[in-house]
Formats: structure tokens, C-alpha cells, sequence
């Protein structure tokens, strides 16, 4: 049922694009968080965005799922124009896994039924078959011990990767990054990078908000500044940090490095 | 027959008797404000404009005014629509009212107490309104909500004392029949009180515990 499936929306997203954002405008209140965002996320693609606080990154990958819904402007995701609504806003948050910073693991379930509920709820996939699938990601993280306890038994590290795992668990086309390890010690850190790096080499389309600029070097195609809502600079890593040419831009790597 | 009868073993068990018409309008007004609570409650933190709003001035209206007058206006207003006096009842269509504000108030503030962040893994996952309620938010709402719902549940308890006023047969009205025949006003309404006591005094410890448990399991 979910080789089906998952063909079916193959067969439905021909472009070759993961995410097309066209004059993408977004508002709270009184404030311009997203300012005319253009951005195409090719298959496959690696995407790393990095910014100032409040910048407008996380609100960039939160209205590629529709966490956030914005003013005007136009996105599509594997093909399904959100603007559209509809069922596309559904099969589109299917299609797209999402990474918090805080985690935010149901606490009330164990590592592997939260890896569970979604494909047995959403997608309708038996008991055993998401238990299966959830243990084989679980170990992919690298975590299989620790399925059966809770997130509050685990560390700040593991339980981003059960993370990772749940979101992995629904088969998504796109992977979400939302700052995934601004919340961890230092020495967890690495653990989940290692884990996402995994994922980029297996052809992943990722695009991960983060600070992490050895990552960036390391597995990003394009790394994009944005800056009080606005995309400043995007570029390849070599480009990016090698040659980058807006004076924000400028600034912020030399506090960052 | 004297006119003013003792006040013996007899009337205190009359009295003790009369519990089980509080315990059962208690009851009533429980499961019924339970099932109403949790209607407004989900109306209150829908995405929708009118249910909330509908919502909120319902808990209003209740919250506003005082619990004798909504008994008042259930009473006579069913007599207005030529349902008869009876004070069952108003009593049960009263409490149940007055219940389902308070507890769908309650409710919402449980819900709101579960972060964002759950709401939003759970929608990122592909889930849909009712399964994020069911799985993921009531759960974790569910835990917060015990202690003050118990609490809840005794302020019901002694509230239901107020049907009394309208005829309603049950602890205080069966006191004050009592009262009437024996006339020892101090011995009758201590012999009530000390039953309101019993039955709430039990529930507000496993309040008190309930919330030590919680705050527990929170800090963890």
C-alpha cells in the first residue's frame, strides 16, 4: 500500500523541482517577516540557510509545510501548490518531514510509538508493518536500543535523532530542518549532524536552518544569508564563504567564525 | 404527637440518607458538565471563528452570574415553556449547565498548557485536527486537568446545596426539614455540614496528590 502510494505522488510531482516559492510575502502583525522570497529546491538538493536571529529562516522552511500561512506569493511543494489549498496542504505535510529544535517528542509516548502514529494514522499502514519500518529507522539513527523509553529517559542528542527517525518513518520526499541542534549540549551535537549527513548522502532533499557552518561546507549545494526577512545572498559553500559579496553578509561571518 | 419532636438517631439518619439526592444530582451534573466541558473546550480552541466565540460567551454568561439565579432562571423559565415545575429536573438541566462552563474553562486552560511545539510536530506529521486531539493533545491535557477538575468536582458538591432553594429534596433541604420538626437548628446543620465534609474531603486529598504527582512528573 505504500510502494502505491508513494508512487502515485511520484507520478503527480513531474517538475523536477522539490519547492518552487514565488514572491513569497509573510507578516505578524505589523511585522514584514518574509519580503519578496524567491527560492527553487531542486530533487535531491541540499539547501543550508543561515541568518541573524528573526531573520525570517525558520519562518521560511515553517510555510513549506504550512505551519505558517503566508499573505501572498505563491509555493509549491513536489507539484502541490499550497496556495491552492485543498487536500494539497495535507499531501504536502505528508510528503515533507520536519525537524524542531526543541524536538518536541510526544513525552507521553515511547521513542517507537512516536515513530508509529503517524503511519499508522495518517497512512493507514498496520501495527506491525510501522513497527518494522520504525525500528529500521531507529537503527539508521543509530539508536535501536532505546525504543521502548520515553523521551524524557533519553539525552538532549537522542532524542533528536528519534526525531529524525519519526519524521523519517512517513517516507518523506523532503526533510525540514529547523535549527536541530541549537538546543543540544556541544558534545551531542555532532551525533546528530553525523546522522544528518547520513541522510544527505543518501540523496535526501534537505533544506536545514542551522549554525553550523562546518556542516554547511560539508554537505550543502547552496547556502542562502537571509537577513530581516529578505534573501541576501545564495550561493555553493565555496562561493558562500570563500568569496561572499553583501556587507550583511560580511558582518555575520566574521562573528560566526 | 408533640409538636417539636428530639433530635434522635432517627433524624441523623434521615439526614445521612438524604446524601445520596446530593450525590446523584452531583453526578449527573458531572457527567453531563464533563461531556459539555470538553465540547466547549474544543470549541474554545478551535481554528474556527463562531464556535469559539460561541463558546466564550457561553463560560461568560456562567461565570457572570450567580449560580443561584441560573437556577432560578432554569426553573421558572421551564415553567415559561409549560414543562411544569420540577425541580430535578431544572436542578440537573442547571448544574449540568453551570458545569460544562467551568469544566470547558478548565479544559481550554489544559489544553493551551500542552506547548505549541506538540501541536506542530503532530501537524508536520501529516496528522489531522481529531487525531492531533486525540493522540497527542487531550492525552497530555488530560494529565494537567485531574487536580483542578477534582477541585472542580467538590466546589459541584457543595454547590448542589443551592437546589435546596428551588425544592430540590437533597442534604441541606432534607436538613432543614428536619430543622423544622426538632427545632435544634446548631445539632441538624452540623450533622449536614459533617457530611458535605465526608464526601469532599477525600476527593480534595486526591486534588492535593494528584497535583503533587503532576508537578512531578513535569519537573522531571
Amino acid at each position: 500500500m505504500t510502494n502505491l502510494q508513494t508512487n502515485a505522488s511520484a507520478a503527480q510531482g513531474t517538475s523536477d523541482l522539490a519547492v518552487r516559492m514565488e514572491a513569497v510575502e509573510k507578516w505578524y502583525g505589523e511585522f514584514h517577516a518574509l519580503k519578496n522570497v524567491e527560492l527553487s529546491v531542486k530533487r535531491g538538493e541540499r539547501i543550508v540557510i543561515c541568518g541573524p536571529s528573526g531573520s525570517g529562516k525558520s519562518t521560511l522552511i515553517r510555510c513549506i509545510n504550512q505551519l505558517e500561512t503566508i499573505k501572498s506569493g505563491r509555493i509549491v511543494v513536489d507539484g502541490h501548490d499550497l496556495t491552492a489549498g485543498g487536500k494539497n496542504v495535507d499531501i504536502v505535510r505528508q510528503e515533507t518531514g520536519m525537524v524542531f529544535q526543541q524536538f518536541n517528542l510526544f513525552p507521553h509516548m515511547t521513542g517507537l510509538e512516536n515513530c508509529t502514529l503517524a503511519p499508522m494514522k495518517v497512512r493507514g499502514i498496520s501495527k506491525a508493518e510501522a513497527e518494522k519500518t520504525a525500528r529500521k529507522f531507529l537503527e539508521r539513527v543509530r539508536i535501536p536500543e532505546q525504543a521502548e523509553k520515553y523521551p524524557a529517559q533519553l539525552s538532549g542528542g537522542q532524542q533528536q535523532r528519534v526525531a529524525i527517525a519519526r519524521a523519517l518513518c512517513m517516507n518523506p520526499k523532503i526533510m525540514l530542518f529547523d535549527e536541530p541542534t541549537s538546543a543540544l549540549d556541544p558534545e551531542m551535537v555532532k551525533e546528530v549532524l553525523d546522522t544528518m549527513i547520513d541522510l544527505a548522502k543518501e540523496g535526501m532533499t534537505m533544506l536545514c536552518v542551522t549554525h553550523e557552518m562546518g556542516f554547511a561546507r560539508q554537505v550543502a549545494d547552496r547556502v542562502i544569508f537571509m537577513d530581516r526577512g529578505e534573501i541576501l545572498e545564495m550561493g555553493t559553500p565555496d562561493e558562500f564563504f570563500g568569496n561572499p559579496k553583501n556587507e550583511r553578509l560580511k558582518i555575520f561571518l566574521g562573528q560566526i567564525s | 404527637m408533640p409538636l417539636i419532636r428530639a433530635f434522635g438517631p432517627n433524624e441523623f439518619w434521615i439526614i445521612v440518607l438524604a446524601a445520596q439526592w446530593t450525590i446523584a444530582l452531583s453526578v449527573i451534573a458531572f457527567a453531563g458538565g464533563g461531556l459539555g466541558g470538553l465540547f466547549i473546550a474544543l470549541a474554545r480552541v478551535s481554528d474556527a471563528k463562531w464556535p469559539r466565540r460561541i463558546a466564550t460567551w457561553f463560560i461568560r454568561l456562567f461565570q457572570g452570574t450567580p449560580l443561584l439565579m441560573q437556577l432560578f432562571l432554569v426553573f421558572f423559565g421551564l415553567n415559561i415553556f409549560g414543562l411544569g415545575i420540577n425541580p430535578w429536573f431544572a436542578a440537573a438541566i442547571a448544574f449540568t449547565l453551570h458545569a460544562s462552563a467551568f469544566l470547558g474553562e478548565i479544559w481550554r486552560g489544559c489544553i493551551e498548557a500542552v506547548p505549541p511545539g506538540q501541536r506542530e510536530a503532530a501537524t508536520a506529521l501529516g496528522l489531522r485536527y481529531f487525531n492531533r486531539m486525540r493522540y497527542i493533545i487531550l492525552p497530555q491535557a488530560s494529565k494537567i486537568a485531574v487536580a483542578p477538575t477534582v477541585g472542580f468536582l467538590v466546589q459541584l458538591i457543595k454547590g448542589t446545596s443551592l437546589a435546596a432553594i428551588i425544592g430540590f429534596t437533597e442534604l441541606t433541604r432534607q436538613g432543614q426539614i428536619i430543622n423544622n420538626a426538632t427545632f435544634s437548628p446548631f445539632l441538624v446543620f452540623s450533622t449536614v455540614a459533617a457530611v458535605y465534609f465526608v464526601l469532599c474531603w477525600p476527593l480534595s486529598l486526591l486534588a492535593g496528590r494528584m497535583e503533587k504527582k503532576f508537578s512531578r512528573a513535569t519537573t522531571r
